[in-house]
């Protein structure tokens, strides 16, 4: 054979949609289709059709300066010997490297986060629910499906699956941001109505996400939804193994990103080691985050990728690309899907990592072991009480301020560019604010100012949405003021 | 000596290249020579992935293209794509062959050095389509398939411990299953633009299941067939008429189905009504690119016009991409299926695109992929 | 039904040497014709893409016009002859489409057919004016 054809699995969200990715002779990578496979039938979204561009290969570095992966594990040995570490792995790579992972933070006495904040403010009995879906056959077969999420913009291969149950039958209705296209009623209703006006039952889907960012009271709200409606519920991630990696992970402090960020910036965080998560895409603004990791006295950064974390390191461990691994992700319904990679530099990097700092060697064949035994098994959903929460505040509706807010995708996970360069706006902010068609808009916060395109959808009044990062964000929503430019 | 025009029925020399190919293994064996011999430098095989799953590779290796058994009915592929500045040959169903010509003809692959050993297809089906069929309607767990064929209009699995089980294809597509929407109103079953058209229809007597009949199209035909002669891996003999009017009279009745099925395919749509039915399939599109990206006739590359002059900030009320492309495919489009293959939000986009094909390339009398000289109707454009 | 008082926008692309010349002499000879035209000047009429035509409609014109010199007096030797194979595609096209073919035209006009172009575009006006705004045009638009 000429070249190298991977079957592997889409990183851009934890869809678990596979496909080929083939390499050939020079090197260059191209995207097949995998038809065969389960959870999309090999077809992609815009993310997943862009892949190659995401496979820019990581460097190993001591300082700045290039260096071998051998003298990397060791000058990262030497740094974390005895160190107060920090350890952040969201669930970018494959089981067996988060285990592995794991066993290292077992080693040195501390934990690995997965930077999914809401799981520490959530009842451990709570966990499996959120933790692992659906399947997403069973979307559809679902009667009703209340959307919580933008499955166009956020989780598209979604959408075959709800115009699926709509075909059986469905009723579809979106409690989201805008009006969607497939839903049969777009409603912007006040949480404490959800009960009452959606019309749930025991035979509805409620399809809501869960990221780094999210906020615990709507988590909490989701949770209670289901409870009380006995709809079954699918919290969708933003990471190709975050199920996998949090049920590796359980039981750890869960500590999210935003903590993490808090702790390096009051100086109680000093060595960070993250496994495949770059802070710097991973936070609203990528600004600010850069700027906090660089008060840590040692940023250690085992991944496969180049992202910009990597710059400012104080050492990289490069590890292969992710198609071309031998481990197995878990995608959102539980699902263990395998890649044909055989490489395990990454694992043996660690297991290296791990020798030299007092634990145990670690090879592939038992990782994945371990793996099958541990978290390939029957879920089990514990009952859970109804949860006290916030209702959520999306901040004031004020003459000439709006709220911005992050509708997360692929491409903002990874902070990569696509052609969305704009924000929406309601047919009533146009007019209000004057602005004129090929126009900005004027987005100002108290990180600044940036001009943004626009684009008119149907949605309610106050209301900016972004698929893409920008500047301007605090957070994943952001107060900003607007006008015409 | 072989003849552009033969008729011919033979069968690879190696008892088991022989038996494991579904008809006698000569398209195994002929690609084998035409590697070993120098002929080309490069074949595209068909790697197995599961009973149900094959993606094209290439190799230089005899012994692998000797290991390959291509599955007949798995969906089409871009094969072009692999043959691009190589000497290659390859083998390839109807509609691949198609797609072959079309990116010879817009200058992407040089057709002399493309060999195209062409298949006989009565229609391909979709790997996770078939697994549910089996469930629901044969009652085989998917995994105990080791083998599937065609036959007098029914489609029969065959199983680990030697079980077989045929339904008609009419009941299957009835019950949503069997072969892909553009494979129904498909009328080119027998690959008469290959180099060589081969296939069991025809295949008669004693030699039934255990040879391929073979037409030769054109002298690369002939240069493929004397080539693996005198490499000693195949024997063919000329086919009798009689195995010449069998095979004439099973793709008789699969065009004529083909026929039949496009009346239901595209029932008519008023003309007041056409412009809301096109913009309510395609409001569900996510703008992935995919339908571009696996078109294998489409050959603009990353820069073209249906992606540079489309752009999402634009709330236009159909998509400049989808209107560039009805307009751009309605002389080329070859109908392979493969954009809804690839589909994330299951738009049904080859049936759409045929309509506007199918009535555009008949007033023109043109069938896209057949020969290489034959001028895509658009191109007048330029060469006038 | 078009509301009382709705004007069309109709978009006429115009070669340089003749149908833009044909605009023109109907200007200057004042021969009556509606106020709807938006005229965008090419030099050939071989020049125009569909694409063109495509993003006329789909940023709000009610009907989109074609024109150029007679087959034969293309300044450019033959681009006429070009549009004209392009045309029939997109004519075909947007027929199937589902638009009303009245939304569409060609026309050659030469320079001194200033009547002929006023009489074409209140013609057009008419038939697009009965059949009111086109289906195509974005929401907020008039």
């Amino acid at each position: 054979m000429i070249g190298n054809v991977y079957q592997t699995v889409c990183p851009g969200c934890n869809m678990g949609c596979g496909l080929y990715i083939r390499e050939d002779e020079e090197g260059a990578l191209l995207v097949d289709f995998m038809k065969s496979s389960p959870a999309n039938l090999g077809k992609l979204c815009r993310f997943g059709m862009k892949l190659p561009h995401h496979y820019s290969k990581a460097t190993s570095m001591v300082d700045g300066k290039e260096s071998s992966v051998e003298d990397a594990i060791k000058a990262a040995s030497d740094r974390l010997k005895g160190a107060n570490v920090t350890m952040l792995g969201v669930g970018n790579t494959t089981n067996e490297e988060s285990l592995a992972f794991s066993n290292i933070a077992d080693a040195m006495g501390t934990v690995v986060n997965t930077g999914m904040g809401v799981y520490s403010e959530l009842p451990t009995e709570c966990h499996p629910t959120v933790g692992v879906g659906i399947t997403l056959d069973d979307i559809e077969s679902a009667k009703r499906i209340a959307l919580f999420v933008d499955p166009y913009v956020q989780y598209p291969l979604l959408v075959r699956r709800i115009l699926a149950a709509k075909k059986n039958g469905a009723s579809v209705v979106s409690v989201g941001w805008k009006d969607l296209h497939l839903a049969d009623e777009n409603r912007y209703i006040d949480p404490d109505l959800y009960e009452s006006e959606l019309g749930l039952d025991s035979e509805s889907v409620i399809i809501a996400d869960v990221h780094p960012n999210t906020d615990p009271g709507w988590v909490k709200r989701m949770l209670n939804l289901a409870l009380k409606t006995q709809a079954k519920i699918l919290f969708m991630k933003p990471f190709v193994n975050a199920t996998g990696v949090d049920l590796l992970c359980k039981g750890t402090g869960q500590k999210g990103i935003p903590e993490i960020m808090d702790g390096i910036n009051e100086g109680s965080i000093k060595t960070l080691v993250i496994l495949d998560s770059d802070p710097v895409e991973l936070m609203p603004n990528s600004d600010v985050a850069a700027e906090t990791l660089k008060k840590l006295d040692n940023l250690i950064v085992i991944t496969s990728r180049d992202s910009p974390v990597n710059k400012m390191a104080s050492i990289v461990i490069a590890t292969e690309p992710l198609c071309a691994k031998a481990g197995s992700f878990m995608n959102v319904e539980g699902l263990l899907l395998n890649n044909s990679g055989e490489d395990t530099a990454g694992i043996d990097a660690m297991s290296a990592l791990s020798q030299n700092l007092g634990g145990a060697a670690m090879d592939y064949q038992e990782l994945h072991n371990t793996v099958l035994e541990s978290i390939v098994k029957k879920f089990t959903k514990p009952k859970y009480k109804e949860l006290a929460c916030e209702v959520l505040d999306i901040g004031p509706f004020e003459e000439k301020k709006g709220n911005l807010i992050y509708l997360y995708n692929p491409f903002m996970w990874f902070d990569q560019s696509d052609d969305n360069d704009f924000v929406m706006v309601n047919m009533n902010t146009v007019n209000k604010l004057g602005l004129s068609k090929g126009g900005m808009i004027a987005l100002t916060s108290d990180a600044g100012t940036v001009n943004m395109r626009y684009r008119v959808e149907d949605m309610p009044d106050g209301l900016i949405l972004t698929a893409k990062k920008l500047p301007v964000a605090t957070g994943w929503t952001t107060v900003v003021s607007t006008e015409a430019v | 000596m072989v003849n552009v025009g033969d008729m011919l029925v033979g069968y690879a020399t190696d008892e088991n290249v022989r038996k494991r190919g579904a008809s006698g293994g000569l398209v195994t064996a002929v690609l084998a020579a035409a590697l070993e011999k120098g002929l080309v430098e490069n074949v595209v095989v068909m790697k197995h992935i599961n009973e149900f799953e094959a993606v094209p590779i290439i190799t230089n290796d005899v012994d692998e293209v000797l290991a390959s058994t291509g599955s007949l009915h798995s969906v089409p592929v871009n094969l072009a794509k692999y043959a691009m500045g190589r000497k290659v040959a390859m083998p390839a169903k109807p509609c691949d062959a198609q797609a072959v010509i079309e990116q010879a003809k817009r200058g992407m692959i040089d057709l002399d050095n493309t060999y195209i050993v062409g298949l006989n297809c009565g229609g391909s089906m979709h790997p996770v389509t078939t697994k549910k069929m089996l469930v629901a309607m044969y009652d085989i767990d998917p995994e105990d398939v080791v083998g599937e064929d065609i036959e007098k209009g029914k489609l029969i699995f065959k199983t680990k411990n030697g079980e077989e089980k045929a339904i008609a294809i009419d009941e299957l597509e009835e019950a949503g299953f069997g072969r892909r929407e553009s494979c129904r109103f498909c009328t080119l079953k027998i690959p008469v633009n290959a180099d060589l058209a081969c296939g069991n229809w025809g295949v008669i007597g004693d030699l039934a299941g255990s040879a391929t009949f073979c037409q030769v199209m054109n002298d690369k035909g002939v240069k493929l067939l004397e080539n693996a002669i005198e490499a000693g891996r195949i024997e063919v003999e000329p086919a009798s008429d009689k195995a010449i009017a069998i095979r004439a009279k099973v793709n008789d009745v699969m065009v004529n189905l083909g026929s039949t099925l496009e009346k239901e395919i595209f029932p008519d749509i008023p003309d007041k009504e056409r412009m809301q039915y096109y913009m309510e399939q395609m409001e569900d599109c996510i703008d992935c690119g995919a339908c571009k990206e696996v078109c294998p006739v489409c050959a603009c590359g990353e820069d073209s016009k249906c992606t540079m002059f489309h752009s999402l900030v634009d709330n236009y009320k159909m998509s400049m991409y989808h209107l560039v492309r009805l307009l751009h495919l309605s002389d080329s489009c070859i109908a392979c299926g493969q954009c809804s293959d690839v589909c994330p939000s299951d738009i049904p986009i080859t049936l759409l695109q045929s309509r506007f094909a199918i009535p555009s390339q008949r007033k023109r009398e043109y069938t896209p992929g057949m020969n290489v000289d034959d001028v895509p109707p658009f191109f007048e454009v330029i060469l006038k | 039904m078009a509301e009382e008082g709705w004007e069309p926008k109709i978009v006429a692309f115009c070669c340089n040497w003749c149908s833009y010349g044909g605009a023109d002499t109907a200007g200057m000879g004042r021969f009556q014709q509606p106020a709807s035209t938006r005229i965008i000047k090419v030099m050939c009429s071989g020049r125009i893409d569909p694409l063109h035509v495509f993003n006329a409609f789909l940023e709000g014109a009610d009907a989109v016009l074609v024109t150029g010199c007679h087959i034969g007096d293309c300044h450019y030797v033959n681009g006429n002859e070009k549009t004209e194979v392009k045309y029939k595609f997109l004519e075909e096209m947007l027929q199937q489409l589902g638009l009303e073919p009245d939304r569409l035209h060609l026309n050659w006009i030469s320079a001194s057919e200033g009547e002929r172009f006023a009489n074409f575009i209140t013609d057009v006006t008419a038939k697009v004016k009965e059949l009111g705004p086109s289906p195509l045009k974005p929401e907020g638009v008039k």
